[in-house]
């Protein structure tokens, strides 16, 4: 048996007197496309980041491709793809220059050729010379997308990926993670549209109020006939009522 | 329609106190009143190396820059909460979602500003001259006519930046014109009158004579810079089909000897295409540093011939260690967290793009000295800044890391950098005055600086960076 892709045991993160992720234990199998799904602030975007090293959690540990979070950050980074929660790419660069700038972070050596493909492919290469500030949030999500898969992660963290995008742009997107996570790779995603969940992920956790109410498979749903919606719904009722 | 005005203001606290707690912050004016407390028992010591005209020009010249260094500051300031706070957007950029006019909203700007940094910065210092004032025999009506001269010297600095970033906008031969111009005038005031031309500015020709004609100069500058700046001023608009051709990469390749050349190539397109290389170094360096040096030189009686220009380095040193700021103020570390880049790298980084701007003040000290006929001490002046310079950046990445612009108001954070800036300002003023080539030995700075940054790596690498 392979070691999991991701590996979280008691993970917290306290704000003050916020508990915002509260000892989160879960494993994701490589090859795996799994949801994470919640409503508004239940956590999710504190988990993407404390996978990614990108804050400390308050307690507990993560393994991430094997490396511990907490002790290689960077070597995290490395490896892995990440769409931040908000698209901030910086302001004054141009949308190809911005690649260019992570293919140089990155040591990319065909960065150009990769970044013509992934304008070809989000179908932006007409805004390519425009600066990030000067772009629409749709094509900053794009330039965002390119950004995170562009030196070709084995796993990638994304926090609600599809956001941004119109329907069309959102088939594009969801057929390239489902192809990607057939060639092998991982995808953790967070995201509060269940639909896209139900359509495309493998396994799932729901979380609220930073505790996960149930990790579970799309599969086994099927197979007792309940959709997921009505099950998220069903269960974060449950313990807004508890 | 007092509303948005009631709402700046208090959006203007809360820009403040979230950055820096609302205790924090708070507290900044009390800082301020302490120091003035304090220092107002220094006087009658000072008064025996300067006569107090003199003490009150470099407060006046200090308040002048404070206003050009606010209003650069709110011509910036949106892509600067952006960046600090991501989707941020303030009130003053709001006029698209409401049914005002943008000149009216930047007239409250304007308002607002005045208010609030005289609530800040002028009035805790006129209180603490006030209450001090008894015990140093100083009459009661100076720290009044100080608090107006003061707050009309903070207006005219404002509005002078948003009247010559408004002709910048329309024009910028035009803004190169009023530039020549008024060194020009300036020139001929001195030949004319064998004075520094710094004494006619209005605020300071107050506070030494007071009479109404001397009031009503001083608020009717005021008043035409800023009715010509809302004439003038044109809304941003931005033209999201411009295309920019690839900078980075050629830039990347010529500073390829730099630790990590992209994060460099980075800064620098930052810097250049939000207007920071023109607008930063004329608005926050040369315009206040001629400023400061026309004060000065009113010193030249009372400080040995190459007194004004070691001073003039020390000062500019200073002030060049805020060039960290233009480097930094464009971006947060969240803007790399998807990338593997620690936070140690990127203040390196940061102090290579730093590096290469200290350019600007080595030139501009060498130009103070070669055309104010100190060409002797060139040297020794260009040393002590950069040194100086330096020096300042360590502390500063050891107290701030990435956010000089917005840990500057915590008044513990302030409070460590005056006294350890202070001290060896002190000390260096004292050697370069008794023999100017000693000033020489400032590169000794160089190693407590190297130690300070070391610090700062430590601390910030250690610490959750904000822009999360």
């Amino acid at each position: 048996m392979t070691a999991p892709a991701i590996s979280a045991a008691g993970l917290t993160k306290v704000y003050g007197y916020l508990v915002a992720v509260n000892h989160v234990t879960l494993s994701v199998e490589k090859g795996a496309l799994f949801g994470l799904l919640g409503p508004n602030g239940s956590g999710k975007s504190t988990m993407i980041k404390m996978l990614t090293g990108q804050i400390r959690p308050t307690g507990g540990t993560a393994t991430v491709l094997g490396l511990d979070v907490q002790q290689d950050p960077i070597g995290v980074r490395e490896r892995v793809g990440i769409i931040p929660e908000q698209e901030t790419p910086p302001s004054f660069l141009s949308a190809a220059e911005y690649l260019q700038f992570v293919g140089a972070i990155r040591k990319i050596p065909d960065i150009k050729e990769r970044a013509a493909w992934w304008f070809d492919f989000l179908d932006f290469a007409d805004k390519k010379d425009v600066l990030c500030k000067d772009l629409s949030r749709g094509t900053r999500q794009k330039l965002m997308f390119a950004q995170a898969f562009i030196h070709k992660p084995e796993l990638a963290l994304i926090d609600e990926p599809l956001i941004n995008f119109d329907p069309i742009m959102q088939h594009v997107v969801k057929d390239y993670l489902t192809a990607y996570v057939k060639a092998g790779n991982t995808i953790f995603l967070s995201t509060h549209i269940l639909e896209v969940a139900e359509e495309i992920c493998s396994g799932f956790a729901i979380l609220h109020k930073g505790n996960i109410l149930h990790t579970g498979t799309v599969s086994d749903l099927k197979t007792e006939h309940r959709h997921l919606d009505d099950f998220f719904l069903a269960l974060v009722q449950r313990d807004r009522n508890a | 329609m007092p509303e948005l005005f009631i709402a700046m203001v208090k959006e203007e606290w809360r820009v403040h106190s979230t950055m820096f707690g609302s205790i924090s912050f708070a507290l900044f004016p009390i800082l301020i009143f302490w120091i003035a407390f304090m220092g107002s028992f220094l006087l009658p010591l000072m008064r025996q190396a300067l006569p107090a005209g003199e003490l009150s020009l470099v407060l006046h010249a200090n308040y002048l820059m404070l206003g050009f260094m606010v209003g650069a500051f709110g011509l910036l300031g949106a892509e600067v909460m952006n960046r600090r706070f991501g989707q941020a957007s303030l009130l003053t950029y709001s006029a698209r979602s409401l049914p005002l006019s943008e000149r009216f909203i930047f007239a409250n700007f304007v308002i607002k500003d005045t208010l609030y940094y005289f609530v800040l910065w002028v009035f805790p210092l006129a209180l603490g001259f006030l209450l001090a004032s008894p015990f140093i025999g100083v009459p009661v009506t100076l720290p009044l006519l100080l608090s107006l001269t003061l707050t009309l010297s903070f207006l005219s600095g404002l509005c002078a930046v948003f009247f010559l970033s408004s002709v910048y906008s329309r024009s910028k031969p035009a803004l190169a014109a009023i530039l020549v111009v008024i060194a020009g005038a300036g020139g001929a005031l001195a030949l004319l009158t064998g004075q520094n031309p710094a004494r006619y500015f209005p605020p300071l020709m107050l506070f030494t004579t007071f009479s109404w004609e001397n009031l009503v100069l001083s608020c009717l500058a005021i008043a035409v810079l800023f009715c010509i700046s809302i004439w003038l001023f044109t809304p941003e608009t931005s033209d999201a089909t411009k295309h920019y051709p690839d900078m980075l990469t050629p830039l990347a390749r010529k500073l390829s000897f730099f630790p990590t050349p992209p994060l460099a190539a980075k800064d620098l397109i930052d810097m250049y295409r939000s207007g920071g290389m023109v607008g930063q170094t004329l608005f926050s360096f040369a315009i206040p540093l001629v400023v400061i040096w026309f004060f000065l030189s009113l010193l030249n009686g009372y400080l040995p011939s190459y007194g004004v220009l070691l001073e003039f380095a020390i000062v500019t040193g200073v002030i060049a260690s805020t060039m960290y700021t233009w480097i930094t103020m464009f971006d947060t570390y969240g803007a790399y967290a998807c990338l593997p880049v620690s936070v140690r790298t990127l203040i390196k980084s940061k102090i290579a793009s730093f590096s290469v701007l200290q350019l600007i003040p080595a030139v501009f000290v060498a130009l103070a000295a070669l055309l104010s006929g100190q060409v002797l001490y060139l040297v020794p002046a260009v040393v002590l800044c950069l040194s100086i310079s330096f020096y300042s950046l360590g502390i500063t990445i050891w107290l701030t890391g990435l956010s000089p612009s917005v840990l500057v108001y915590n008044v513990k954070v302030m409070a460590t950098y005056l006294v350890l800036i202070g001290i060896v300002l002190i000390i260096l003023s004292a050697v370069a005055f008794a023999a100017p080539f000693a000033a020489l030995a400032a590169v000794i700075l160089l190693l407590p600086a190297a130690f300070f940054a070391r610090l700062g790596f430590a601390k910030w690498e250690a610490r959750e960076q904000p822009g999360f």
